[in-house]
């Protein structure tokens, strides 16, 4: 996961199509994504997700400041994951408003996650 | 005979209330019962019914949960997942106790069909359990046929004076598939959009679109997006990859449907809290917690789902 990939929808992802593009972040462990998390790219992220938790030692970022829309499943697999990790916590940053929504519907007080907004 | 166990082990019946002090006498009898059983309680009532049962309890109210149920079960579809085993799943080592009152005068007619079905749903989302819930009837102010349906809904019927019969008539699968009915036309206003796989983005912001026109906003519109998203997921998942999604106001309302070729086959779908640590489940269960009401018709020709947002 060195290069930036994409998958789902129909070709190349931008911001306001139906495409995923996530990528490692720069100088911190975590990754940052770009597009839409949904059925369509359910996949890429979920990959995604398990090569963060595989990677994890202590605090591991998640960058969601160029994610437009995030759905109920995607936020159950980033809340799987964070339960997942042996220790330490998953931090959040700007994450679309679907996010902290759909956490505190169904995981409230997840320790594990922490939202920055 | 383990039929037996399971029918012993849920108890649910309706009590058939005429008057304030009945209604007291009844609710309070059946929750000191329960005090002195030491069984974990939980009352959801209409908050006028919930200040009687409060003030007949006086200190023995202390330890009870008090839920207005025309807030928390507003729309009849949560009450199953939110409400009921939201507080029994809280206590899994005892029998817990619950007054659930779920249909009060002022229930619309669209309303309705929702309730009665809830209503069925609780005797099989239960089945089993050490749980005993009581729902309250007001016999001088529903619909005669309202009582009539309590009657097929709940194994036993406990009259004003405290006295408890068997329902000869109990058959909760009936009133499922009687209020399976197909839903009123839409307005002649209604937006509509057709959609493909490819276009869940697009039919999920066309949604958004008319719904903020329409006069949802904020949080609202959050919830309406993420439940057209679940809905409309599911078509292309379940309902034969595509459907039709029209929205339209109705009564200071916006309601979204959902229509589709699927068919709903589980009626328990979206009132079944996963674990917390299970991948799926929680798509439908989000499109009751965030709407007023969710009416559903299923058949061999598809299903469609109807969610109204309060504005």
């Amino acid at each position: 996961m060195d290069a930036p990939h994409a998958v789902g929808g129909a070709g190349p992802a931008t911001p306001g199509r139906a495409g995923l593009e996530v990528s490692p972040l720069p100088g911190r462990s975590g990754i940052r994504a770009r597009g839409e998390i949904s059925a369509l790219t359910r996949p890429s992220w979920e990959q995604a997700l398990s090569d963060l938790a595989r990677r994890h030692a202590g605090v591991s970022y998640v960058e969601l400041s160029d994610v437009a829309f995030v759905d109920v499943a995607g936020v159950t697999a980033l809340a799987v994951t964070a339960m997942s990790l042996s220790d330490g916590r998953v931090v959040v940053e700007h994450p679309p408003p679907q996010l902290p929504r759909v956490l505190e519907m169904f995981w409230p007080g997840l320790s594990r996650i922490e939202v920055a907004p | 005979m383990s039929t037996l166990t399971a029918r012993e082990a849920f108890v649910h019946p309706a009590l058939f209330y005429r008057t304030e002090e009945e209604y007291t006498r009844q609710t309070v009898a059946f929750l000191k019962e329960g005090l002195a059983k030491g069984e974990p309680m939980a009352v959801a009532v209409p908050g006028p019914n919930l200040e009687l049962i409060r003030g007949g309890l006086g200190a023995d109210a202390e330890g009870i949960v008090f839920l207005d149920m025309t807030e928390a079960g507003r729309n009849p579809g949560r009450i199953i997942p939110k409400v009921l085993r939201g507080f029994a799943d809280a206590h899994p080592q005892v029998r817990v106790r619950i007054i659930g009152e779920p249909i009060w005068a002022g229930r619309s007619a669209v309303e309705y069909p929702a309730c009665a079905q809830h209503e069925a749903l609780i005797n099989v989302a239960f089945e089993g359990r050490a749980v005993t819930i009581l729902c309250p009837y007001d016999e001088t102010r529903l619909d005669p046929q309202v009582i009539a349906d309590a009657r097929i809904t709940h194994p036993t019927v406990i009259d004003g004076q405290g006295r408890e019969e068997t329902s000869d008539v109990y058959d909760w699968e009936a009133v499922v598939s009687r209020y399976n009915q197909v839903l009123p036309p839409a307005a002649a206003d209604a937006s509509v959009f057709s959609y493909g796989s490819e276009d869940l983005p697009g039919v999920r912001r066309f949604a958004v679109t008319h719904a903020a026109r329409l006069g949802l906003a904020g949080e609202r519109l959050l919830d309406a997006e993420l439940a057209v998203a679940e809905l409309t997921t599911n078509s292309v998942v379940h309902g034969g990859g595509r459907g039709v999604l029209t929205v339209w106001a109705e009564h200071g309302q916006v309601v979204i449907e959902v229509r589709d070729a699927g068919r709903l086959t589980d009626p328990l779908a979206g009132r079944r809290p996963p674990e917390r640590g299970q991948i799926g489940g929680r798509g439908l269960m989000l499109v009751h917690y965030v709407s007023d009401l969710v009416r559903v018709h299923t058949g061999d020709d598809g299903t469609s789902v109807r969610v109204y947002l309060s504005v």
